[in-house]
């Protein structure tokens, strides 16, 4: 039967690779602020570092920061499953009920921030209960990505796991190969964190030295878990992905000799690029894993022009009217 | 079959009816909700009416917390759980339309940005500046539907793409318009019934009695431009599909025109009792609006079988283009992942999406008191039976490896050991005929037993696999025999009175 072959990619690989990357940074970059700084946040509540309207303050920014990081997770979520389908899927279906409760948890974060935004703003006291709540949504939700994705990298293992156990209740074993990347990524998220926390915190001395020190003790204790981790990964010291985390190393150097000089939109643009470098880093540690299953550069080409130039139109229009939509937020009442 | 099989005991249908029926209910809603609180917002700024603006405030908060939290992640929801249940249809669906996918996430990432201006907007922007963000939410959220209707149209109707693979035929298929326009009036008659929900709650009065007659009349309106939508919509169906559309799907339909009816007339009841009108109505109204969502989504759904995909991917994963490969092959040289019981992964691939033994759909209730050969028959001939399935592609041997994995899992004493004398007859009847010929419909064969001795009735039996093609053999015991051949005769006799 002549029917359409559906095993194609309808843009050049280095194109969808790129998408892929640059929005997962994008994603890091809110899931960071929201994760680093209910940390941060509760940190300050327990060693009561804080008065509760900066608390307040901050707790009514992850509203925003939870709904940005769900949305700019959708389009790394979906050019991941554009191209590495087969390893994705499988891992996820052996993992299916820790998968599957990841919305459940997201919502449930997402509620419990809410709550501890709008009883802040009702009260004046934060909602440690409902933030304690989100952590531990958050942590979940990071733990089984983690468990997921690094499955995905091991196509023997699936195999294995799965020829023992179909029935979706299967953690990945392989621990060695994500409890140092996970704690990297939280670690990460509290150096990030600190950035956020110092720099929207700008104009309350204690919120930007606790941003600071959180950012450098962060960069500290995610540079070394971040060598440990290198070492699971001895191959990747041989590719030019070593170069580009050095960059990136150095990027987040910078991003912390700017934030010292409080000049934050610099530092953020730096921390950026420095996500852009560890995002590429973990890029590649996936096709060295993979590389003697299977080569995303293999997939067959059959380009639809059309309707990416419809998506490239749209993600211009729509960063444009985002941007018209925050100005006239920011814009003084008439 | 290139993936592992996901092996839940909870049906299939049941864990995507729940979190699609949900997200439906709440998606449409952050449309619809979307144009009622900007239209409303500029009528009440132009009349200076502070107490709508009140309400609009407050609606707009439920608004945010529903659509955002509960919309935006049963959205995420639905995405994980086809990978899920179903990743060989995600993943053709991602293939081709992975440019209308992100499309839609670029109008997701601006709806998102204006629900959330919008919110903290009401005490910090010029009204003028908040109405214009009010319509820019509207016109993405709006704009998604647009989109994703292309691709939840084209897994009912594909139409030309089956035979250009081109990404716009199947985008724009037959029951493109129809669709966008039904939904469209859902969303309009979702955002009366949320609104009304939220108008209960305010103190009985004028005031109420105003807002609770304004929000019926949006549930009204949509309601209006739904019913009349639908009917180009199913005609399009009609027009359009080859297979026949069995009593499953019809069931769901009339159920949702009578829900329909009931959500009309709770809604003329709350504009009756518009000034005092109890939470309790509002709530009522919700659930039948739920409910009329679910029976419409299960007609979707249920029409389309026994394909995932028309003509395209069945609802196992089998793919239609690999039909001869199957025949060929058979099913277990394709599966990738095996558990190491090559009877049990058959089953999973080729049943579990839609059976249980036990729970949803179970196979156990219709097998039990059977055998082997007649269960291996039935396989074989799965496509004839009336349920609209999928044809079994593979091999005669694996048909068999099949039929011993479910006969493991059945009551294996004979049908006349577990039914009492006096229901045998109709017992097996219904584990053995009715499965094709249900009494009262098309295949009904009542009439043609007027008449027949027990001889010409057992002479039918000896002989039932040269009556029709897939018909499998009989091979109940004597007593078992001679208490179907009994109701037989009993049908036939019924026929002539």
């Amino acid at each position: 039967m002549n029917l359409p072959n559906y095993e194609f990619l309808s843009a050049p690989i280095q194109l969808v690779t790129v998408l892929h990357l640059l929005t997962l940074s994008l994603h890091f970059l809110a899931m960071n602020l929201l994760l680093g700084g209910i940390i941060i946040v509760l940190t300050a509540v327990f060693r009561k570092r804080w008065d509760d309207p900066t608390l307040v303050k901050f707790a009514r920014v992850f509203p925003v920061a939870m709904a940005a990081t769900v949305t700019l997770g959708v389009a790394p979520l979906l050019f991941l499953q554009l191209v590495y389908h087969r390893q994705v899927y499988a891992a996820t279906i052996v993992s299916g009920w820790f998968w599957l409760l990841v919305p459940a948890a997201a919502m449930v974060a997402y509620y419990a921030i809410y709550r501890a935004s709008g009883r802040g703003e009702k009260t004046g006291k934060l909602s440690v209960p409902a933030l304690l709540v989100a952590l531990a949504g958050l942590l979940y939700i990071s733990l089984v990505y983690s468990s997921v994705f690094t499955m995905a990298e091991r196509p023997k293992l699936i195999h294995d796991l799965y020829a023992n156990d179909q029935s979706g209740w299967v953690w990945n074993p392989a621990t060695g190969d994500y409890l140092l990347r996970w704690l990297h990524m939280i670690i990460g998220a509290i150096t990030v964190g600190g950035y956020w926390i110092g720099a929207l915190g700008k104009d309350s001395p204690a919120a930007y030295q606790t941003g600071k020190r959180f950012f450098v003790t962060g960069f500290v204790l995610a540079a070394i878990t971040g060598g440990a981790y290198l070492m699971t990964v001895p191959a990747l010291l041989h590719t030019r992905a070593i170069w580009v985390l050095s960059a990136g190393v150095l990027l987040t150097l910078g991003a912390l000799h700017l934030f010292f000089k409080k000049s934050f939109c610099a530092a953020g643009v730096l921390l950026l690029g420095s996500m852009l470098a560890m995002v590429y880093a973990r890029h590649m540690v996936r096709l060295l894993r993979l590389a003697d299953t299977y080569r995303p550069d293999s997939m067959r080409f059959a380009p639809q022009w059309g309707p990416f130039l419809m998506f490239l139109i749209c993600f211009v229009v729509v960063l444009a009217v985002v941007a018209y939509m925050v100005r006239l937020l920011t814009a003084k009442r008439a | 079959m290139i993936y592992p099989f996901w092996d839940v005991q909870t049906g299939y249908g049941i864990l995507m009816a729940i979190i699609a029926i949900v997200h439906v209910f709440i998606s449409h809603f952050a449309i619809g909700g979307g144009l009622y609180l900007v239209v409303t917002e500029q009528m009440a700024r132009r009349h200076n009416d502070e107490l709508t603006l009140a309400f609009l405030k407050k609606l707009t908060k439920f608004f945010v917390l529903v659509t955002l939290v509960a919309g935006v992640l049963t959205g995420v929801a639905i995405w994980f759980i086809i990978g899920l249940l179903n990743p060989l249809a995600t993943e053709a669906l991602i293939h081709n339309y992975v440019w209308g996918w992100a499309t839609e996430w670029t109008f997701f990432v601006g709806e998102i940005t204006a629900a959330l201006i919008y919110y903290y907007g009401w005490n910090k922007m010029s009204a003028k500046a908040h109405i214009t963000v009010g319509w820019i939410y509207f016109i993405f959220a709006w704009l998604s539907l647009v989109i994703i209707n292309g691709i939840l149209t084209f897994m009912l109707t594909p139409g030309k793409w089956l035979a250009t693979g081109d990404f716009w035929d199947g985008f724009f298929n037959p029951t493109y318009w129809p669709s966008v326009v039904m939904r469209t009036g859902v969303c309009v008659m979702l955002a009366g019934l949320y609104a009304l929900l939220v108008a209960s709650r305010q103190t009985a009065g004028d005031f109420k009695a105003r807002i609770v007659r304004y929000s019926a009349t949006w549930g009204l309106f949509g309601l209006a431009v739904t019913t009349v939508a639908q009917g180009w919509y199913l005609k399009a169906i009609l027009l359009t599909l080859t297979t026949k559309i069995l009593p499953g799907p019809v069931l769901a339909l009339r159920s949702a025109a009578w829900l329909a009816i009931a959500i009309g007339g709770l809604l003329l009841l709350a504009w009756l009792l518009a000034r005092r009108l109890p939470v309790v109505v509002a709530v009522l109204l919700m659930a039948v609006g739920l409910t009329w969502f679910g029976a419409f989504e299960s007609f979707r759904e249920s029409v389309r079988k026994p394909y995932v995909i028309t003509g395209y991917i069945y609802g196992n994963s089998v793919e239609v283009a690999k039909t001869e490969k199957y025949k060929k092959e058979g099913y277990l040289a394709q599966i990738t992942y095996r558990s190491g019981d090559a009877g049990a992964d058959l089953f999973r691939h080729a049943c579990r999406s839609c059976h249980t033994i036990n729970g949803y759909r179970p196979l156990k209730p219709a097998f039990d008191g059977t055998d082997h050969k007649f269960i291996a028959g039935i396989i074989r001939g799965a496509q004839l039976l009336n349920a609209n399935m999928p044809p079994f592609l593979g091999t005669p041997a694996e048909a068999d490896q099949v039929a011993t994995y479910i006969y493991k899992c059945v009551d294996q004493r004979p049908l006349d050991q577990i039914y009492p004398a006096d229901d045998l007859g109709r017992q097996a009847f219904a584990i053995r005929c009715a499965k094709c010929h249900k009494l009262g419909t098309a295949s009904d064969k009542s009439k043609s037993f007027t008449g027949q001795s027990v001889d010409d009735l057992n002479t039918m039996l000896d002989n039932l696999p040269e009556l029709a093609e897939g018909m499998p053999a009989y091979t109940g015991n004597a007593t078992e025999r001679a208490a179907l051949v009994a109701y037989l005769q009993s049908l036939g006799k019924a026929v002539k009175k």
